[in-house]
């Protein structure tokens, strides 16, 4: 295994969703052979929206529902909750108690899985058709009647610890992200980790819990995406049964705090044994749905994506000084951040990648991108599109996150002329933009070898 | 970042454990038809239409992974393949990854044990050109000396890199205990120590002797039509003519006898990552389908018997598992969880409980009911997409597995039978001959884990290389 090539991949396991909309985006080229596929909508009268799209390439369905709800719906003392709450999603409801839930569906031949962000909490199921009857039965009980057995809420408490444990002390990008977002967000709940504070883990109560489900669980503050050998009237009858009945009620309340303008660089050090630095570097950067994405998007591209990328070409190839260089932007509500990430070789100190990354960022300001780098970036575009598009989970999750973030899955077919639209003077624009240094902030990770007294 | 992944896929996919474990099983599903070729150099082409999406996938099959590494230069096989890409005959470095990049392109080159993985993916319409990429990596490469340095440089870095993250380097750490001086043993990637004993002409000789068209497999699926792409094949890769040499045997890895433990001290830890078991099967064991079977109800799954039971039940930790990572030869078994320093002891305890458990009482039949359904569920997604389908073919080539063991699945699944299970578990889920590997906070946990094993080691994380044949 090529360890060099997966050193950052812990920061962006969490990102699929970052990943995937980044990757979404088709160029005119794509469209016109034809790249787009029904997709059959409905809403039901409880408000909750429902997507279906049918392939009966295998025999296969992938269930996604995304709720609106995140930890920006969190407060201080009580940060971590929707993550929390995810887990207990699968401890119990009414027809479905402990355990019975993974029984039966695995029994059936099902799996299942959830994320939670700063945005949403999304559902999982992957299951034959065959279980379609029984995902139903189990997602209407569990949206209405989750239980909250005290001992469940305890030991759960513990496999979250033990996830924090593993995701962040015992993976340094995981340490630095949460400091770093912590820093550059001074108001808005974009501050604290998804995971919440370990603190925080150990002492939400049962209040807090049932307060989460009755804001964040209303059938009409979720959206359905159901993919794969299925056709949409099984779909619509089978939610007609099981989820139109759940009353509705109010959504989480708007978030309304906005982060201020940023005045100044933030830095901040973080010193722990390690064997190399981390180097993590945020800009303030709008929300997924606002005109700049896609410039933004091209932006990434160019500098970091391939190993013919700019700054992978100057800090990894050209000049030695990192192991790895990487951008990412997760999809967003509110005005989030572009983060730049780069492991420095050993011996190597951080403030230089720093400042190469500051010169190819002055780079891309001063002087338009050339013809060739802005086709490239279309191009990657276009396969990554194929890319996810080609099993029925990916279709799932991309129809589902256009929906909500851009709040409109036609936009995935859109995508493609707003790619084509993106000039190499806009990304010049969103470059000069975004990317000044008073709107930065700066984390890095010291090693901090104690005993051997080698660090520094 | 932020998504928490509820399941094991989270663990799992830190440690590049799982995958062999959960692919099981087939529905109604058949594999796509494909040919099969071997052209007058000796290369093996499988070719497999499959129309829809405008893809294809090229995935290579080099025999010769890191077993073929010489010893003291573990890495090797790992660099070699690094380095493909990094320069040819006719593009630099930079040009390869331009021309690559431009197409939107993926490539990877990855030795493992037993081979090199060498994969190309690209859009229909980009054909001649992935291929051109594809046939100049692997026939022309030119192991430039700054590239050579500059690579090994990387690769050491990353090593320690890894080490900063303990479940990515836990496996590391377990093969090189558990098969002591066994070429499976061998960190694939190599160690601090190893790689920067590679030289040049090393990389040249492992290149020369291992990439021959006689030692390849090329599996291509995708949007293509079957006898032109195999034209253009021959024409690419036909005029390939170096000489096959025979790969040196490797002896079956044996059993560890009794039980000995090694503790890897990273005194910053706040958790202990542990994987305990010993050497388990290969690729193409006869009992192979009733191990997944009853691995899936002890440790491959959510609901499997330790994951109930040190997760579910106890919430020790956030996942525990059981995995067979089979080879050619017989690979490891193993069990793998993590926990916060203080309930080590109680973790390892349990997780030995739940193996006794499955040595004493066995699976009922409505767990061995479940377990079928469930990896014939699961199934058809690890088959839909070209890219899986040219990789599967090309593994089952190479271990000398058929067709059959797609088409055939379910009723192999079904053929499992509660004797079948019983015999399986009393003869791969071995009780008392255990290997533990454990990294945490010495300090904190050495003294209770004494207990488990006759025979203690430790090292410390940040001694360099990972296995005791490292120096």
């Amino acid at each position: 295994m090529n360890k060099v090539r997966v050193l950052l991949r812990g920061l962006l396991l969490g990102t699929a969703l970052g990943v995937m909309c980044a990757a979404a985006a088709v160029s005119a080229h794509a469209q016109s052979e034809g790249q787009q596929f029904p997709v059959a909508t409905k809403t039901l009268k409880n408000g909750m929206k429902v997507l279906v799209e049918t392939d009966h390439s295998i025999p296969n369905i992938a269930l996604y529902i995304f709720y609106k709800i995140g930890s920006r719906n969190e407060h201080p003392g009580t940060t971590g909750l929707s993550h929390f709450f995810e887990h207990m999603m699968f401890n119990g409801a009414k027809k479905y108690g402990p355990g019975d839930l993974d029984k039966a569906m695995e029994a059936n031949g099902a799996s299942n899985n959830a994320y939670t962000t700063e945005n949403v909490t999304v559902y999982q199921d992957w299951f034959p058709r065959s279980a379609l009857d029984l995902i139903f039965d189990i997602e209407a009980d569990r949206i209405q009647y989750l239980s909250f057995d005290p001992k469940k809420i305890a030991s759960e408490r513990e496999v979250v610890a033990s996830e924090r444990r593993t995701s962040v002390d015992a993976n340094n990008g995981g340490i630095l992200d949460e400091q770093l977002k912590a820093t550059a967000f001074i108001a808005h709940p974009y501050q604290w980790p998804v995971i919440g504070w370990m603190s925080d883990i150990e002492h939400w109560t049962m209040d807090d819990l049932k307060h989460h489900f009755e804001m964040g669980y209303a059938p009409n503050n979720a959206t359905m995406v159901v993919v794969g050998d299925v056709t949409p009237e099984e779909i619509f009858q089978l939610c007609e049964k099981y989820i139109e009945p759940i009353p509705q009620h109010a959504p989480p309340p708007p978030v309304t705090t906005v982060e201020p303008e940023q005045l100044g660089e933030r830095r901040l050090i973080v010193h722990k044994p390690a064997e190399l630095p981390l180097l993590m570097i945020g800009y303030h950067v709008p929300q997924t749905n606002s005109p700049d994405f896609y410039a933004l998007n091209v932006m990434r591209t160019v500098l970091v994506q391939g190993e013919s990328s700019r700054m992978y070409q100057r800090l990894v190839d050209k000049d030695q000084i990192a192991l790895e260089v990487n951008a990412f932007q997760s999809p967003a509500f509110d005005p989030t951040l572009t983060v730049f990430a780069a492991q420095p070789k050993q011996g190597v100190d951080p403030q230089k990648c720093e400042a190469a990354i500051y010169d190819e960022l002055d780079k891309i300001k001063k002087t338009p991108i050339s013809d060739v780098e802005l086709e490239k970036a279309k191009n990657i575009r276009l396969v990554e599109f194929y890319h996810q598009m080609r099993t029925i989970n990916g279709r799932g999750n991309t129809i589902g996150t256009y929906e909500v973030f851009f709040g409109d899955y036609h936009k995935l077919f859109d995508a493609a002329k707003n790619y084509a639209a993106v000039t190499k003077e806009d990304v010049r624009r969103v470059a000069q933009k975004y990317f000044d240094s008073n709107n930065r902030t700066v984390a890095t990770l010291i090693p901090d070898n104690g005993e051997q007294g080698s660090a520094k | 970042m932020n998504g928490k992944m509820r399941t094991l896929r989270f663990a799992v996919n830190a440690v590049l454990l799982l995958g062999f474990a959960w692919n099981c099983g087939a529905q109604t599903l058949k594999l796509p038809p494909h040919e099969k070729i071997v052209l007058k150099n000796g290369l093996t082409l499988l070719l497999m239409e499959k129309h829809g999406v405008p893809i294809v996938d090229f995935a290579a099959i080099v025999k010769g992974g890191s077993v073929a590494d010489p010893a003291g230069q573990e890495g090797l096989a790992s660099v070699t393949a690094g380095l493909l890409r990094k320069g040819t005959a006719k593009r630099s470095a930079q040009q390869f990854a331009a021309d690559l990049d431009f197409i939107g392109a993926d490539f990877s080159a990855d030795a493992s044990a037993d081979y090199t993985a060498i994969s190309i993916e690209f859009l229909a319409k980009d054909m001649d050109k992935g291929l051109d990429l594809f046939s100049d990596a692997v026939l022309r490469p030119a192991f430039a000396q700054a590239e050579v340095e500059k690579l090994l440089a990387q690769e050491i870095d990353g090593i320690k890199a890894a080490k900063d993250e303990a479940q990515s380097v836990a496996l590391n750490y377990y093969y090189g205990y558990l098969f002591s001086k066994h070429p499976y043993g061998r960190p694939v990637a190599g160690d601090e120590l190893s790689l920067a004993r590679i030289k040049r002409d090393a990389i040249t000789k492992f290149y020369a002797t291992n990439y021959t068209p006689g030692n390849t497999i090329l599996a291509v699926a995708g949007e293509f039509d079957a006898a032109q792409m195999r034209a253009k094949i021959e024409q690419a890769l036909g005029g390939w003519t170096a000489k096959e040499t025979a790969l040196p045997a490797i002896p079956a890895p044996m059993p560890v006898k009794g039980k000995k433990l090694l503790l890897v001290d990273k005194p910053d830890s706040t958790q202990t990552f542990f994987v305990f078991g010993n050497v388990g099967t290969a690729e193409n064991d006869p009992d192979r389908v009733a191990i997944r079977v009853v691995n899936t109800i002890f440790g491959g799954r959510f609901t499997s018997e330790l994951n109930e039971a040190l997760r579910v039940e106890s919430g020790l930790t956030y996942g525990a598992q059981a995995f067979f990572d089979s080879r050619k030869e017989p690979g490891a078994f193993g069990i793998y969880s993590f926990t916060k320093n203080e309930s080590t002891v109680q973790a390892i305890d349990l997780a030995l409980q739940v193996l006794a458990k499955l040595q004493k009482v066995g699976v009922t039949a409505e767990q061995l009911a479940s377990a079928k359904a469930y990896i014939k569920g699961q199934f058809p997604p690890s088959i839909e997409t070209s890219e899986q389908l040219a990789k599967r073919i090309a593994a089952n080539e190479f271990y000398g597995l058929g067709d059959d063991e797609i088409n055939k699945l379910e009723e192999r699944i079904d053929a499992v039978t509660p004797e079948i299970a019983k015999q399986v578990i009393a003869k791969h889920f071995p009780e008392d001959n255990l290997v533990f590997m454990l990294i945490g906070k010495g300090s904190e946990i050495g003294p209770g884990v004494r207990k488990y094993a006759p025979q203690q080691d430790t090292r410390k994380i940040s001694e360099p290389g990972f296995w005791p044949g490292a120096k």
